[in-house]
């Protein structure tokens, strides 16, 4: 068998005395689609950084071609040909698709950046991945999949021999999605070695052939994936049963009307007639950034709408503001919590008890003791485990997550609003997650729900609109619910338009 | 964060606070006077020690608003010309039926408030960036001034005023009293209460502080006006310890504040810090001028030695981690 | 700005992106057009090249210092030091033009102190990781004492023909500062000068990408510090003397000038072309004031409220569209 291209053997890395990594080994071979899983805070990321040279291992090392380099750094790693597309984007939204593609490895002649090669080796990466815009279009004007896409495109860009990708799916479209699996197969024809990091397992039974599962740090398979399955997979990761990831749908007493909204525009969403019932998870599918977010923040106040008939909870017209929102009953879960959710220097107690900070009126003193037990009973509730006054950014994605969802409860919402909430989160903290939103569903709450992710939608809600281009293109009740009917009615008009 | 679980918590809340910003300050401050107090003569006096601390008080009052401004995300460049307005203002009101000098004073610290609740209404309403909202009207206050008061000194006659600057009750200067009702308000309002905490988040992320339900912008209008409420009491002090006011004796402040603030550990990106620190800040800021005067240097070395002091602090009481 | 440039081979990528960046300053362009035209209606003489020459002469080290203000913006920094850079050039220029070297010795005094000042700056804020804002207002303190040791009260000499050359009836002014929109526009093709917008929006992502974070924040700062005390030197050309306080003004001008040029506080957002038609707003402006005959202090009060104004009147027109 060949060697290598590169290698982890044995590494160990600890943050803070905690062991984030155990002896860990992996292979990254040429021509080979290998998918890496684990669940947040089981240590992916961390192996990624040593991978690429932006971390050192503690014990252990890092081989290129077979050899072991002695301190691989981020442009070692760059000379050994690798190339990581990380999850949290690397681009500069002033700067043009070349110049980002390009950026740190630009062509030079006469000391200054040859636009003529660049331009003409950036076109070939697009190429690649089926990025079709202007060269000189700034990368801020790109919604956040073709942005993505572009990440890809910039890894290309340097011709690597060994690819990382970082869950580079979690913002694309359906389409987009198509586009890099078919791009990855070229690539693996070519001889580029490749891992592959998602959350979605069936996108990795399609396309890898060999994994690796992380577990708390250390790795528990090892193998080809060739007889495994996804139920296997998921043991492996969590180390149980994963068959009830959904809560099993039970229909909550149907409600009466909470919210009710007619020709409702907010942004990219236009003329949206909606009707919101207690007791009801309604959920909101679509590719990504059809106006899902504008819509949600609109119905939120924190983005400005209008509507010709509007009635929240009783209040005529639509929230003007978040405060009003808020006095209505209603509670927001962001996609992006570290940016609209989370304080991430703050302590994780802090985070949980803001909205309450908010509602306060006047000068008042804060109870030290009350707040403590309210925040106890929170972490409680949702299994946030450990010491509370650590800041909110020493959690996993998936505890943020929940410390998101949690600083609403002692609000006690009539209405939730959900954009994404299980965006690159864990298995574990998703079953969590769901079986909460039906729970606030039978205690007579309405929650609205967008997400990316169509399963979700099938096994967690009672309704669904599909949008597109900022109005809602289909509606399907429970009975008729199904991926393919949700992704149909989501792509419908983009394929023939794609075709032509 | 390490081991987090194999020491008691009091050895980690001690070691926790033997780190913090506050208490390396204060060690800062002592360490300076006794070795300034042992080696210059009449440096540790009594007499010199209670001076240094009269003027660390209008630095520290000033610092009191501009370390809410700052844990809130905020700087205000305009406590300088606020403190002018409200030194240069008192004796410039007509005020002299008012016997005891109160009704004036009261005027004055409305006045400054006022302003600080503009620079405020700016920064929340017409999202002006606060170092440009508050630079402009340090520009505007001071072209008013210099119409109205013109390039004199003005003289006070002012009861109150004067008893400020001169009375000491129980042996303390007045002065200094106040500046420890300042700072315990500071202190309490900062650290218990909801309005506190609504600073720290302000600071630290004003998106995700908005989408939680608090009123960003009564909170951001809240603290610029209680740093104008701070810069005019402390303009007011100055007065009463000078005797006159003249504009532009309150431009030293802007730094001073600024740097008695970030000295005392608060985060100049905001969200965190103390005004625990910003005290003895304070006070190492006048110990600093002090050294500075005795050493008996031309303007521009002195201006070089207290520029470059306040950098050398920085560097030894702790760079700002790295955060984004 | 982005006339022709003969230097750059064109290219299928560098025109079409320069054209991108213009969209997002087009509106700007269009109120200083309608600005400059007010001034003309006002001011026939304007159209002259006497009074091109003088207009372009009070622009100049405004230009200068606003360029220098923007382009540590762009990385993320922010310099409160320029005032007293300016007043350091000033006075060195006083000082040293009628020395032993003359002008040329003059100039290159002037552009060492201030790359090497600029350098400093940038070395303790990048290398030490302290905050930028604190370091600039300390080393406006350092910087300020400085250029009182070189010149404790206003004096020196600049030689009349160096004066006449630099500021009398000639567009000498508009020239240089097409010379140096033309480097800057130079620096920002080369790979370090095109990395300030990485380094600015996100460092992290742009170290990993193997930009040269660190070297292109501190050759910013070097930048600014030589644009700074250039305008220096310029501003003691026109006055014939140095003054070791000159320069105050020139912080507060420089930020307004780029904040109206669209440069955002937070690194990575704006362009060079909004700074310089921001500064030239900020001058016309001025002028207008000065034409209109309000007295100089009047000016302070309304300079205060136009710059509050113009940063915030985009805020107001943008909520009146949405009620």
């Amino acid at each position: 068998m060949s060697v290598p291209i590169i290698a982890a053997r044995d590494v160990s890395k600890s943050f803070f005395g905690n062991r984030v990594l155990r002896e860990v080994s992996i292979e990254l071979r040429a021509g080979r689609i290998h998918a890496l899983l684990g669940e947040n805070g089981a240590g992916k990321s961390t192996l990624i950084n040593l991978l690429s040279g932006a971390l050192p291992p503690d014990e252990g090392s890092i081989e290129v071609d077979g050899a072991a380099v002695d301190h691989f750094t981020p442009s070692e790693a760059r000379r050994a040909g690798v190339a990581v597309v990380q999850q949290e984007l690397s681009l500069t939204s002033q700067l043009s698709i070349g110049e980002n593609i390009g950026l740190g490895a630009y062509p030079i002649r006469f000391g200054l950046v040859d636009y003529k090669a660049l331009a003409r080796r950036t076109r070939a990466a697009c190429a690649m991945v089926g990025l079709d815009e202007d060269l000189a279009t700034s990368v801020g004007d790109l919604p956040l999949g073709r942005r993505q896409m572009v990440e890809i495109a910039k890894a290309l860009y340097r011709e690597p021999r060994a690819l990382i990708l970082d869950e580079p799916t979690s913002s694309l479209s359906a389409h987009e999605t198509q586009t890099l699996t078919r791009l990855l197969e070229r690539l693996r024809a070519q001889g580029v070695a490749i891992l592959y990091i998602s959350h979605r397992l069936n996108e990795v039974m399609a396309l890898c052939d060999y994994v690796t599962i992380l577990k708390d740090g250390a790795v528990t398979a090892d193998r080809e994936l060739a007889g495994v399955d996804a139920d296997g997979l998921v043991r492996l990761m969590v180390g149980r049963d994963p068959g009830d990831l959904f809560p099993k749908w039970t229909p909550n007493v149907e409600g009466k009307t909470i919210i009710s909204v007619r020709g409702f525009s907010c942004g990219m969403a236009r003329d949206i007639d909606l009707d919101l019932r207690r007791g009801e998870v309604f959920g909101v599918g679509g590719l990504v950034g059809q106006g899902q977010e504008d819509l949600i923040l609109g119905l939120y106040g924190a983005r400005s709408a209008s509507a010709r008939v509007a009635e929240f909870n009783g209040d005529s017209g639509v929230p003007d503001s978040v405060l009003k929102a808020n006095a209505l009953g209603l509670a927001y879960v962001p996609a992006d919590r570290k940016r609209e959710g989370l304080h991430l220097i703050h302590t994780i107690s802090f985070n949980m008890l803001l909205p309450g900070y908010g509602r306060a009126r006047g000068l008042t003193f804060r109870d030290r003791t009350n707040e403590r037990d309210l925040a106890r009973s929170l972490a409680g509730a949702l299994s946030i485990k450990g010491d509370l006054t650590r800041p909110v950014q020493a959690l996993s994605g998936g505890n943020q997550q929940k410390v998101a969802l949690a600083k609403w409860m002692p609000n006690k919402p009539a209405i939730w609003l959900l954009n994404d909430p299980t965006r690159g989160v864990d298995v574990e903290t998703k079953r969590e997650i769901y079986g909460l939103l039906r729970g606030f569903a039978a205690e007579g709450a309405a929650v609205l729900l967008s997400s990316s992710d169509t399963p979700e939608l099938v096994h967690l809600c009672d309704r669904v609109a599909v949008m597109r281009e900022g109005r809602i293109v289909a509606r399907i009740e429970q009975a008729e619910l199904s991926e393919e009917a949700i992704v149909a009615a989501a792509m419908g008009a983009n394929l023939a338009e794609r075709a032509a | 964060m390490s081991d987090a679980g194999a020491t008691p918590l009091f050895v980690r809340r001690a070691a926790l606070f033997l780190r913090s910003g506050p208490f390396l300050t204060v060690l800062v401050v002592a360490a300076v006077w006794i070795v300034a107090g042992l080696t210059m003569a009449g440096f540790g006096s009594y007499g010199h020690l209670r001076y240094m601390l009269e003027l660390a008080a209008v630095i520290g009052l000033v610092a009191a608003g501009q370390t809410l401004v700052v844990i809130g995300g905020g700087i205000d460049l305009s406590v300088g010309a606020i403190v002018t307005v409200s030194a240069v203002g008192v004796p410039l009101l007509p005020w002299d039926a008012d016997a005891s000098g109160v009704a004036a004073v009261l005027a004055i610290l409305a006045g400054a408030t006022g302003i600080g609740l503009l620079n405020g209404l700016g920064v929340a309403f017409l999202r002006v960036h606060p170092m440009i909202m508050t630079l402009a009207m340090a520009t505007f206050l001071q072209g008013v001034l210099i119409i109205v008061a013109g390039g004199s000194a003005v003289s006070m006659h002012n009861p109150l005023v004067a008893w400020l600057g001169e009375a000491r009750p129980w042996g303390v200067p007045a002065g200094i009293v106040l500046w420890v009702v300042v700072s315990l308000l500071t202190l309490l309002i900062l650290h218990a209460t909801p309005f506190g905490a609504r600073i720290f988040a302000l600071g630290a992320n004003p998106l995700a502080t908005s989408l939680s339900g608090v009123d960003v912008r009564v909170t951001t209008m809240a603290i610029f006006a209680a740093s104008g409420l701070t810069a005019g009491l402390a303009g007011v002090l100055m007065l009463g310890m000078n005797g006159q006011g003249y504009v532009g004796i309150g431009d030293p402040y802007v730094l001073a504040s600024i740097a008695a603030v970030v000295l005392g550990g608060t985060s100049i990106l905001g969200g965190s810090g103390t005004y625990a620190g910003s005290i003895p800040g304070s006070a190492l800021l006048v110990t600093i001028t002090a050294l500075i005067t005795v050493v008996n240097a031309s303007p521009g070395w002195r201006s070089i030695l207290f520029g470059s002091l306040i950098l050398g602090l920085l560097l030894l009481s702790g760079r700002e981690s790295r955060r984004r | 700005m982005s006339g022709s440039d003969p230097v750059l081979s064109p290219s299928p990528l560098y025109w079409p992106v320069q054209r991108q960046r213009n969209r997002g300053v087009r509106a700007l362009f269009c109120v200083v057009a309608a600005f400059v035209a007010i001034y003309a209606y006002l001011f026939p003489g304007l159209l002259s090249i006497g009074g091109l020459s003088k207009f372009c002469q009070s622009w100049f080290p405004l230009a200068l210092v606003s360029m220098a203000q923007a382009i540590l913006m762009l990385t993320g920094g922010i310099n409160l030091a320029i005032g007293a850079t300016v007043s350091l050039g000033a006075v060195i220029a006083a000082t040293t033009m009628s020395g032993p070297l003359g002008a040329p010795g003059a100039i290159a005094a002037v552009a060492f102190a201030g790359l090497g000042i600029g350098a400093i700056c940038g070395l303790i804020v990048v290398r030490l990781r302290l905050p930028a804002i604190i370091v600039t207002l300390a080393g406006s303190f350092i910087i300020g004492g400085m250029a009182l040791l070189v010149l404790p009260r206003p004096g020196g000499e600049i030689p009349a023909w160096f004066s006449d050359f630099l500021a009398g009836g000639t567009p000498v002014a508009a020239l240089l500062l097409a010379l140096i929109v033309l480097a800057w526009k130079l620096y920002l093709a080369t790979p370090l000068g095109l990395s300030l917008y990485a380094a600015g929006e996100n460092p992290v992502a742009a170290y990993r990408s193997g930009v040269p974070v660190d070297a292109a924040r501190i050759a910013a700062y070097a930048i600014s510090g030589l644009l700074s005390t250039g305008a220096g030197l310029y501003v003691a050309a026109q006055t014939g003397s140095g003054d070791p306080v000159i320069g105050q003004a020139f912080t507060l001008n420089s930020i307004a000038a780029a904040v109206l040029g669209g440069v955002g506080f937070l690194g990575g957002h704006g362009t060079m072309r909004g700074a310089i038609a921001g500064s030239l707003l900020l001058s016309v402006m001025v002028n207008v004031m000065f034409f209109l005959g309000f007295p100089p202090v009047a000016q302070y009060v309304a300079q205060g409220l136009i710059i509050i104004g113009a940063v915030a009147l985009p805020q107001i027109g943008a909520r009146g569209r949405r009620a």
